[in-house]
């Protein structure tokens, strides 16, 4: 099954969607972010253990990244 | 020394074709110390019956100059050991094969599933990103990764534009990275479905039997797109969309695909020529196609219970291959006493075959255009279980630890079997150990 371009701009434009007029209204002010600075509510929070398991993960199974770059580059078997 | 950094910063802006002047809060900045945060790791990773085994080093190095510009540098060396699936099927007869160097043989016992004990490699791999602001709610990112091994080589570039907008609870994405590989096997690159050759002497220059190039190249591309947005004062979502295109020699040039006789669908038996070592069937290499399309949706949840952080992962794949794969994470981080915290990890996947995975060939049967018989490539399935445990020093650096388990579980293709493969097919099922060390510090 070849993945169709046109599904590749519908899912830009429902990201695009959903991020600048969706979520308009959806969030906190800046003085309400006490808990969302919290080192374990980073997104990269477990930076190291992502790019060990990413590295893993790429190497004994078929598919790949998604949550960013990571994992590839290498001759794995 | 602030001076001193802020002219290097300046330089590795210049390097990347930005303009620092303007940068919101830059001479206020300017004047704080730099730092370099530092993470250090050691992983063992080790499965079952002597199979593959990887003692790995990483350190991860971010520098801060001020304004938001950062370089971080990245090393990590890995050691891999142990036995690896060929591909070929177990047979109720010992069978013999060719090493990839073509220069020896091995033998695998009666029952047991083939494996190239010769998997032995070190990979060095390094990486250099820097990131600053370029205008106001603009971010820019840039780097660079490579890496090295016995037999294959890596090189690529990433560059990456972030925008904040609605008081930044909304975080846009969007980046693109390439990279340029190149594949050197041993031996020299096999003829796609060219039958593994007999051994020849060690010192014998000439080339093998059913060998080409001595090297193939590989390119990839990949976008990313993303969304992070705040849900709450204790939420965050982030969604992001992946497409990634490889073009070039994507066949695994240690995987082999086993004959077998179309009735019995035994090994068909083969006799090396007298006093020469070779196979003791017909193996031939596998051969994929050269390009490959892969599209994936991800989204991350993340959830603060009173100080208890939930994560949530899910990520769907789908290529042209018909890999098509459903990734399901949690991890659940509970603080207790003063400084320390226990993280349990649960991670399932599943994946369906590509759609020319094959178990066997068939002798007598004309070849498809493409086959591997890579478990990798099959239906499988996988579990991870694991705990984290961390502890902060009274300085403020942490350390943690953490252990897990990775079961992988082939299933076996029932359309494909024939004759006695019914009774005795097997997939190359392991149980692997992942135990991490970690220290994170500043200076």
């Amino acid at each position: 099954m070849k993945p169709n371009p046109s599904t590749i701009v519908c899912l830009l434009i429902a990201f695009a969607s959903l991020g600048l007029s969706g979520c308009a209204n959806v969030g906190v002010k800046p003085w309400e972010r006490e808990v969302l600075a919290r080192e374990d509510m980073q997104p990269d929070t477990n930076r190291m253990d992502t790019a060990f398991d990413d590295h893993i993960y790429f190497s004994k199974e078929g598919s790949s990244g998604g949550r960013g770059f990571g994992g590839g580059g290498c001759g794995c078997n | 020394m602030a001076e001193k950094d802020k002219l290097i910063g300046g330089a590795l802006a210049a390097a990347c074709g930005l303009l620092t002047a303007g940068t919101p809060g830059s001479s206020a900045a300017a004047e704080s110390e730099p730092k370099w945060d530092l993470e250090t790791g050691f992983l063992y990773y080790g499965e079952s019956d002597d199979r593959v085994k990887d003692a790995s080093l990483s350190a991860l190095a971010i520098r801060d100059f001020g304004d938001e510009r950062k370089l971080s540098l990245g090393l990590t060396v890995d050691t891999l050991t142990g036995a690896s699936p060929s591909g070929a099927i177990s047979s109720e007869a010992p069978q013999t094969f060719t090493s990839p160097s073509g220069r020896g043989t091995y033998t695998t016992p009666a029952g047991e599933i083939p494996l190239d004990s010769s998997f032995h490699d070190t990979r060095v791999a390094a990486s250099a990103t820097w990131s600053q602001p370029f205008a106001r709610l603009y971010n820019f990112n840039a780097g660079l990764d490579l890496s090295t091994e016995f037999d294959y080589q890596h090189l690529g570039l990433n560059a990456g534009v972030t925008r904040d907008f609605n008081q930044r609870n909304t975080t846009a994405s969007f980046a693109v990275a390439y990279g340029t590989d190149k594949v050197k096997p041993v031996g020299n690159v096999p003829i796609p479905f060219a039958a593994m050759s007999d051994a020849v002497n060690e010192d014998d220059d000439a080339p093998l039997p059913g060998r080409g190039a001595d090297s193939e190249d590989k390119d990839v591309l990949d976008v990313l797109v993303g969304i992070t947005q705040v849900l709450g004062r204790h939420t965050l979502l982030r969604l992001n969309y992946s497409y990634s295109d490889s073009s070039g020699y994507l066949t695994d040039p240690y995987k082999i695909l086993t004959v077998v006789d179309p009735i019995t669908g035994d090994p068909v038996v083969r006799t090396p020529p007298p006093g020469v070592e070779g196979p003791s069937g017909v193996y031939l290499f596998e051969h994929r196609p050269d390009s490959r399309t892969r599209q994936g949706l991800y989204a991350e949840l993340r959830h603060d219970f009173s100080g208890k952080v939930l994560q949530l992962g899910y990520r769907y794949s789908t290529d042209d291959w018909e890999i098509d794969s459903h990734t399901l994470e949690a991890r659940f981080r509970v603080p207790f006493g003063a400084s320390n915290y226990l993280e349990p990890h649960v991670r399932y996947y599943t994946q369906t075959a590509a759609s020319f995975y094959r178990y066997s060939l068939t002798d007598g049967v004309a070849l498809p255009e493409f086959a591997s018989a890579d478990a990798r490539l099959a239906d499988l399935d996988t579990w991870t279980l694991g705990l984290k445990y961390g502890h902060q020093t009274v300085r403020g650096n942490e350390w943690n630890t953490r252990l897990e388990i990775y079961r992988q579980t082939g299933n076996l293709p029932t359309r494909q079997l024939i004759g006695n493969q019914l009774s005795s097919a097997q997939m190359p099922d392991f149980d692997a150990v992942i135990l991490q060390f970690s220290y994170h510090f500043k200076l």
